[in-house]
């Protein structure tokens, strides 16, 4: 049904064929890398009939060779100033040769137009046509065959056609998206968001930056129908999970001793937290074990108060990097003062008031080291983990997005694989199709993420990447990425990515809309220039500037040699 | 500094005459390497003295950028022929093809074009006498089958300017790579094959009326009649040849000096005897003799030489005879290269502007001096990479078609296999495998 007559032809199929691949001679400027084509075939049917079909492939290289064109002459040519156009140098001789790689066939006289897979190589000398945007739009979105497709943007190498993806296996396969700095993800996973809010799908992103900010501040424009919920984090503890307190020692106060951990065994025995802030029972713990030390309480056996004071300096370290975290994550929050922050609920009793249908929610995780957001990020998503697991669900399937991944699932190699929440991430992520937890990863560094969860991801979309081993990571973990394409990462521009596996079923450049709309207006764009500008020194700068020339008066004059 | 001094510098610094010579100075006896630099530096003057008394030396003006936008209007052709040397052995049908590059810098549509034409060797030649040699090792069938090639190129190239001279092209200029009149004495040898009707007739269709007789379709019958056609052609016809591994022009000048009695006979023949002796060329010689944008006028030279054994007294000594005379010049058109030698039937009357175009079109060509368009069209003539695949099955197929024809049992076998096998087993076929 797909086929049109008046489809342009562009070129020549050459040489031999194969039955997913072949080459052809392109005429001049006709289509570029990454638009789809077509030739007329014929294939044996399982009735054993020939039946003609269509042939539909991708542009997967085009190269172009002026093998008529010597190197020599330019020299010739620069040396005297002479225009090539007026000497018999050939000028219009560039040989283009495309490799298509075949995406299937449609049956010329069948009604649906799913591809199927071809059987049978192309005919060599067949012309190669240029199929409408329309029909190329339409097979497309017929062969995705999604009862949920989203528009994500349009395909590179032609504006007209509409590109979408398979929102199902987007919210249950995972997808990861990788690139490099400002290559485009954050404005791809707006434009996912995006049309998910429309469909009113739970979804909680972990914002580090505050890149998702703007979908707060334009929910009355244009999400009214919409809960979007913007939390700060609070570190919780709940009783039987005590485990954090070690791991937080570990990273954030000193290395303590086996008897010192004795100690602290202990004390968390004896001093009874029912959850809550993780702040708090630190605290707690703090001043406990101070004045044990400072009894000299002997209920501790073989433990002497030095030992007791150690734990209680590492447990204060502890408090006052918590503290300070809080602090710089909540000075952030007051700088944006028109936007409502709410402290995050507790996900294991109160897990409805970060998921519900219809709801955004943006953990903004601004000034938290590693190891905390990652306990946080642990704790929240067991918890959320364990609604979805149980017989009686309390809360719907939703999407977890993940910003800069790395910090929370880096690779084993990284040495930090005791960071709570790869634990937590590679149980979600694995089970996620069985419960609707699905996953989204994005990443700058691919190459330092734990390979079996960024292998779990059956999408991928791939920003601007110039790394090799990042390049290589994308490759490796992914079986869906044409090799063609990969080539070209490091070309690609802001908001040019290659989207594939089974959100689109095959291999494909896209350029992803970008929605302005979305983008957080505090943030903006990093206008250093333009901050400047505005730039008035603060008081107390400005106070200092107003003695600073009388101090230095002063020393000049102490200064001076002694005559 | 003397005139010599001057010249040995010349030869020593790298000229291809001194590189020749040290390359062969193995082989040459004591006293002829002890020589050499004194001898050829003689020649050499000798020559230029001649040359000079002769007025055969002209100077091209030539300005890049000024040259082009007077040039831009010229329409120009470039021919060149090649045998395709992608076929998979010796056996297989091979193919001649010819291509041409025509080019008019400043039209407004249709700038540049190429043609091409390609033809079996089995086509060309009279099946009776064809041979799909399966045996490769036989010496004398290895030399038929090349002198079967070289005659196919030469005659496809002739018939590809033939053509255009047929068509009426409004060429200003037409280029063929190599020397537009070749010898014909290695095809006069007995078993030559001649060319099929079909063939003739559909390269040359002037010729066909007059003669249908088996010797008409002999190569050098052939050939001449195509030569004489091109002689007639309306546009001028230059055959461009890079390097002479003779002396043509040397020999015919001092020729010409002795027939006017200005050379004697003994000193005409030691000279012919040293720059044997010594292995010196016209391209050695004139690659010192001239500087670069310096051309030697043509003079008119026989290039079917009588008197070789496999001719004598033949049918074919008197038609050499009736083969036109070529004019042949010499550009230098670079510091580095040896000059260019430029063949043409007919003495032109814009014998300066055509050579200033040569030199124009060779310098586009900086380092190998050489008109760009021939090296344009050679390219061209190249089957490239995805073609000699395609073309393979072609033959192939081919062969097979034949075969069956011919219900060749042998060769029908030997189809189906180079149609469902890869090249290069074929190169590492077992010995013996296919028989004839
Ligand atoms: N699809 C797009 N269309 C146009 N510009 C884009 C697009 N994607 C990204 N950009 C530009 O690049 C900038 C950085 O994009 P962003 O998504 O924040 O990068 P990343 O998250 O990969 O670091 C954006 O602010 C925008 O100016
Ligand atoms: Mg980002």
């Amino acid at each position: 049904m797909l086929k049109n007559p008046n489809w342009k032809s562009i070129g020549t199929v050459l040489g031999e064929t194969f039955i997913d691949c072949f080459y052809f001679s392109l005429k001049n400027y006709k289509a570029k890398k990454g638009d789809i084509v077509t030739t007329d075939s014929k294939v044996p049917s399982s009735e054993g009939k020939i039946i003609p079909v269509t042939v539909w492939g991708k542009i997967s290289t085009i190269e172009s060779s002026n093998a008529f064109f010597p190197t020599e002459a330019a020299q010739e040519l620069t040396n005297e100033d002479i225009d090539i156009r007026d000497t018999i140098l050939p000028t219009t001789r560039d040989e283009l040769i495309c490799k298509v790689v075949i995406l299937g066939y449609t049956k010329d006289e069948d009604k649906s137009s799913k591809l199927l897979p071809l059987i049978y190589p192309v005919r060599p000398a067949a012309t190669v046509k240029y199929p409408s945007s329309e029909d190329v739009e339409a097979l497309l979105i017929s062969d995705l065959n999604s009862s949920h497709p989203i528009y994500i943007g349009s395909l590179l190498a032609r504006e007209a056609v509409k590109i979408r993806i398979d929102a199902d296996n987007l919210v249950s396969r995972h997808v990861s998206i990788f690139g490099m700095s400002g290559s485009g993800k954050t404005v791809m996973v707006r434009r996912i968001m995006h049309e998910m809010l429309c469909k009113n799908y739970p979804m909680l992103v972990l914002d580090i930056h505050g890149d998702y900010l703007g979908f707060i501040q334009k929910q009355q424009e244009l999400y009214p129908d919409n809960k979007i919920k913007l939390f700060y984090p609070n570190l919780s503890v709940s009783s039987e999970d005590k485990e954090i307190i070690y791991t937080l020692i570990d990273k954030l106060g000193k290395p303590l001793t086996d008897p010192q951990k004795d100690f602290l065994n202990s004390l968390l025995e004896k001093v009874k937290y029912e959850s809550g802030s993780l702040l708090k029972y630190v605290k707690l713990l703090n001043q406990r074990s101070r004045e044990y030390a400072s009894e000299g309480s002997t209920s501790f056996k073989n433990i002497r108060p030095a030992s007791m004071y150690v734990v209680a300096r590492s447990l204060g370290q502890v408090a006052k990097k918590l503290e300070n975290m809080e602090q710089t994550n909540f000075r952030h929050r007051k700088k944006m003062s028109k936007l409502k922050f709410v402290e995050l609920a507790d996900p294991a009793t109160e897990p409805e008031k970060i998921i519900s249908k219809g709801q955004l929610s943006i953990l903004y995780l601004k000034g938290y080291e590693t190891l905390p957001a990652s306990a946080i990020v642990s704790i929240l998503l067991e918890n959320l983990f364990k609604h979805r697991q149980e017989v009686n669900e309390e809360i719907p399937p939703f999407l977890t997005i993940i910003e800069e991944a790395h910090n929370f699932i880096p690779s084993r190699s990284e040495n930090k694989d005791d960071l709570p929440s790869v634990e937590t991430i590679r149980k979600v992520i694995t089970e996620g199709r069985k419960f609707g937890t699905g996953i989204m990863i994005i990443s700058q560094r691919p190459s330092r993420l734990d390979e079996t969860i960024a292998s779990q991801c059956n999408s991928q979309i791939i920003f601007r990447m110039v790394n090799q081993r990042d390049q290589k990571a994308t490759r490796d973990r992914s079986e869906t990425l044409d090799v063609d394409d990969s080539k070209q990462l490091p070309n690609l521009a802001n908001g040019q990515g290659i989207i594939s596996g089974q959100v689109v079923n095959f291999s494909l450049p896209v350029q992803i809309k970008f929605d302005e709309k979305l983008i957080n207006e505090d943030i903006g764009n990093e206008n250093f220039i333009d901050t400047v500008e505005n730039w008035d020194d603060s008081e107390a700068v400005k106070e200092r500037q107003k003695f600073a020339q009388d101090f230095s008066d002063i020393s000049d004059i102490d200064n001076r040699s002694a005559n | 500094m003397s005139l010599e001094i001057s010249i040995k510098d010349k030869i020593k610094r790298n000229s291809s005459m001194f590189v020749n010579f040290v390359k062969s100075a193995v082989t040459a006896s004591p006293k002829v390497q002890n020589n050499f630099l004194d001898v050829s530096a003689k020649v050499a003057e000798t020559v230029l003295k001649i040359v000079k008394d002769a007025d055969l030396i002209v100077d091209l003006n030539y300005k890049g950028k000024e040259f082009w936008s007077q040039n831009r209007c010229k329409t120009a052709c470039f021919v060149d022929g090649g045998v395709d040397k992608t076929s998979i052995i010796s056996s297989a049908p091979l193919s001649i093809r010819a291509g041409s590059y025509v080019v008019k810098p400043d039209a407004i549509s249709k700038r540049e074009y190429f043609e091409e034409s390609m033809v079996f060797l089995g086509d060309l030649y009279d099946p009776k006498n064809e041979l799909y040699d399966f045996i490769d090792d036989d010496f004398e069938e290895d030399q038929m089958l090349n002198k079967k090639k070289d005659g196919a190129r030469i005659i496809f190239e002739a018939a590809t300017i033939v053509k255009h001279i047929l068509l009426n092209k409004k060429f200003d200029y037409c280029f063929l790579h190599g020397p537009i009149e070749g010898t014909v004495m290695p095809f006069s040898v007995p078993g030559f094959p001649t060319f099929t009707k079909f063939a003739v007739e559909n390269m040359f269709p002037f010729a066909v009326n007059k003669k249908t007789d088996i010797a008409a379709r002999h190569f050098i019958n052939v050939y001449l009649e195509a030569l004489n056609y091109i002689k007639k052609g309306k546009f001028p016809i230059y055959g461009i040849v890079e390097t002479s591994n003779s002396a043509p022009y040397v020999k015919n000048l001092l020729y010409n000096y002795k027939s006017q009695g200005k050379i004697s006979d003994k000193d005409y023949n030691n000279f012919i005897k040293i720059i044997k002796k010594y292995k010196i060329t016209d391209s050695h010689l004139l690659e010192i003799i001239l500087s670069s944008g310096q051309a030697l006028k043509p003079i008119e030279i026989k290039k079917q030489i009588q008197g070789f054994t496999v001719t004598t007294g033949s049918s074919w000594e008197d038609k050499m005879e009736s083969f036109p005379k070529v004019f042949i010049g010499y550009i230098k058109t670079t510091d580095n290269n040896s000059p260019i030698r430029i063949e043409s039937l007919n003495n032109s009357k814009n014998l300066i502007k055509d050579y200033e175009y040569i030199l124009g079109t060779s310098r586009l060509l900086p380092n190998y001096g050489f008109p760009v368009g021939l090296n344009v069209v050679d390219k061209f003539a190249k089957i490239p990479n995805w073609m000699s695949k395609a073309s393979r099955k072609y033959y192939a197929t081919h062969l097979l078609r034949q075969a069956v024809k011919n219900k060749d049992q042998n060769t029908i076998s030997l189809a189906v296999k180079i149609l469902s096998k890869k090249a290069r087993s074929w190169r590492n076929r077992p010995i013996g495998g296919i028989t004839k």
